[in-house]
């Protein structure tokens, strides 16, 4: 059968921020779908958020509450939400209850109440809350095929009467198997809340989903005052491509940083500058929002180990007015919450503002301070998140530094151990060496993927005006461990005769 | 703890008096909570219907002994309410709908019940009391 003679299915808007790319592009229009998992799973407030996002009050959407959650509690705490919207109670969105009829007949008396509305007033969704305890409650004088028989004929009726049908039930993901309201259903959501240590991390698995693809995995997902929002994974990988890389090259604000650069920073090149606590990359960084800001370039600073009012006023002892932007809106400093966040959450606000503030340079302060951030569960993947990151943003065209603290240990430049410079475009060490009994600054350009860099390991200072930087290093060997000494003059003047060779 | 406000008195009274108008023999107050009965125990089951019901006949009996007398029949109809009594009991009903659903929703509860009835005084919450 070619494409064209394939039956169109209509795919429909959840109104769940995420949602949609997860599943392919939305919701198969009249699929029976069940939302499962244990209880406080977002089961409940995930189907009023459909419900509200596609009911018209031309097309319905009927929520039968069976012997669950009181109905009235319900619309208590669904009505706090952002989405529940008042007016389309009753009209657009409309709620029966069945517990009566669950209680005093049998299924198929909650089969024919649940027909007889639909057929009353032909809606576009229909949502049965609970369905585990109409299950539960026939399951006693019931058997499998009666049971089975009567999800058979309610999927039969819904999806004749052209009805988009959820059904949600608390169940554990061990009576999945041989379940019949598994086998009949087309779409599976599964959601979940994982204890990881002290943090708590919601999951959506779309477990099913008949006649579209979808995007396997887990995702995680927040339940604020919108409701829920969900992170896909592909989040900013899916459109475009790379844009401009390298055309241009951005001052970092610091004369000297950018000849050692040839130029500055290639415009949309993601640079890593490491160096150990107190070495001043971030105020390196600093410099470098500051400096697209003077030059009407919109920046973005994420931030995890202070809060925006330190940062601009750590900003401010350097001399950087960082409020007036904020105001302006040309710069978005991003404070996000530690301790139980995804990479896909930080990917999700971070390409969101780089978009909403089309925004040219990016400052993410510090790697570790991110990784610190996450849920446990995510550390372990954080590599891999992060390529993905840096992957989405690097398309939307934005040139990003990353500062990553690390630990000196006087015998390597002490990436590797990070293991992220594969992630860089361009990489940049700051450190300490011990000179003439003085702790002094050194930086090198270490690596620029998109050309020739200064080879010269130069002094820096941290000065009330930011880095300073000065010459080049000369006369020492070992610079690199941190502990140099003297070039012996006999080899350092042999070796400059060499290269006159 | 529930709170009647004078608008929900007042959207109470007139409820009343419009049931009163439409059948004086039958009692305004126990129309109009039949009336309400409707659209809750279709939402809410006839169980929850009937647990508001009780709760605000309580309230009502608190402040008015002469309501002792009265019940709520097994199908959530009240019985043993005459004439222009029980203006209390549709009024904390209406109050207890405020509190657990809130203004807005209660409003369109009653509009839906009475579409010439409705009034947005009912989420004026000035002057509130118990």
């Amino acid at each position: 059968m070619s494409a064209a003679d394939r039956v169109t299915i209509r795919k429909l808007p959840t109104g769940v921020p995420g949602l949609d790319e997860i599943m392919g592009g939305g919701l198969p229009e009249f699929s029976f779908n069940i939302i499962a998992g244990a209880p406080g799973g977002g089961k409940t407030t995930l189907a009023h958020q459909i419900g509200f996002a596609i009911a018209t009050p031309e097309r319905p959407a009927l929520y039968f509450t069976v012997l669950g959650e009181p109905a009235i509690k319900m619309l208590r705490y669904q009505q706090q939400f952002q989405f529940f919207d008042p007016a389309k109670v009753n009209t657009a969105v409309r709620f029966i209850n069945l517990s009566q009829v669950a209680l005093e007949q049998d299924l198929e008396a909650v089969l024919a109440e649940i027909v007889k509305e639909v057929e009353a007033v032909g809606p576009s969704v229909v949502i049965v809350d609970s369905f585990r305890t109409v299950v539960r409650k026939a399951a006693g004088g019931t058997g499998e095929a009666e049971l089975q028989g009567f999800i058979q004929r309610l999927a039969l009726n819904l999806t004749s009467w052209e009805a988009t049908t959820f059904l949600i039930g608390e169940y554990t993901e061990g009576e999945i198997r041989d379940n019949p309201v598994f086998t009949v259903a087309d779409g599976l959501f599964w959601l979940s809340q994982h204890v990881e240590r002290n943090s708590i991390v919601r999951k959506l698995q779309i477990m099913k989903l008949r006649g579209q693809e979808s995007v396997p995995g887990l995702y995680t997902f927040r339940i604020t005052e919108g409701g829920l929002q969900t992170f896909p994974r592909t989040y900013g990988l899916t459109s475009g491509t790379e844009k401009g890389k390298g055309q241009n090259r951005l001052s970092t604000g610091i004369a000297k940083f950018d000849e050692l650069l040839h130029g500055g920073i290639p415009e949309g090149d993601s640079l890593l500058m490491g160096g150990p606590s107190g070495a001043g990359q971030s105020i390196l960084a600093t410099q470098f929002i500051a400096e697209g800001l003077k030059r009407g370039e919109p920046g973005i600073v994420a931030i995890f180990e202070e809060l925006t009012d330190q940062y601009v006023r750590r900003a401010a002892s350097f001399g950087f007015d960082f409020e007036t932007p904020q105001k302006a809106g040309t710069l978005e400093i991003i404070y996000l919450r530690p301790l139980d966040l995804s990479v896909d959450e930080m990917v999700h606000e971070v390409v969101n503002s780089v978009k909403k503030l089309g925004a040219k340079r990016l400052v993410i302060d510090s790697l570790v301070g991110f990784e610190m951030a996450l849920a446990p569960g995510f550390r372990t993947d954080f590599r891999e998140s992060l390529y993905r990151m840096i992957g989405a943003l690097t398309r939307l065209g934005v040139t990003i530094i990353s500062t990553v603290e690390i630990e000196e240990d006087f015998t390597s430049l002490g990436l590797s151990n990070f293991a992220i410079s594969f992630l860089s475009d361009d990489i940049v060490r700051l450190r300490y060496v011990s000179i003439n009994g003085q702790l002094r600054r050194m930086l090198m350009v270490v690596k620029m993927r998109g050309g020739p860099h200064s080879i010269d390991m130069n002094e820096y200072r941290v000065t009330d005006k930011g880095i300073v930087i000065g010459e080049p290093l000369r006369g020492y060997r070992g610079l690199t461990s941190g502990i140099p000494g003297p070039w012996h003059p006999e080899v350092r003047d042999a070796e400059a005769a060499d290269r006159k060779e | 703890m529930n709170t009647v406000t004078p608008a929900i008195k007042d959207l109470a009274r007139r409820l009343i008096a419009l049931e009163a108008a439409r059948d004086a023999a039958a009692g305004g107050a126990a129309r109009a909570c039949d009336q309400l009965r409707r659209p809750l125990t279709r939402m809410a089951g006839a169980a929850g219907f009937r647990s508001l019901l009780s709760r605000a006949l309580a309230l009502a009996k608190a402040g008015d002994y002469s309501l002792n007398s009265v019940h709520i029949r097994e199908d959530g109809v009240l019985d043993g309410l005459a004439g222009d009594d029980g203006a209390a009991v549709v009024a904390h009903l209406l109050g207890l709908l405020e509190t657990f659903i809130g203004a807005s929703l209660t409003r369109q509860l009653v509009r839906d019940a009475w579409p010439d009835a409705a009034s947005d005084k009912t989420d004026d919450r000035d002057g509130k009391q118990s």
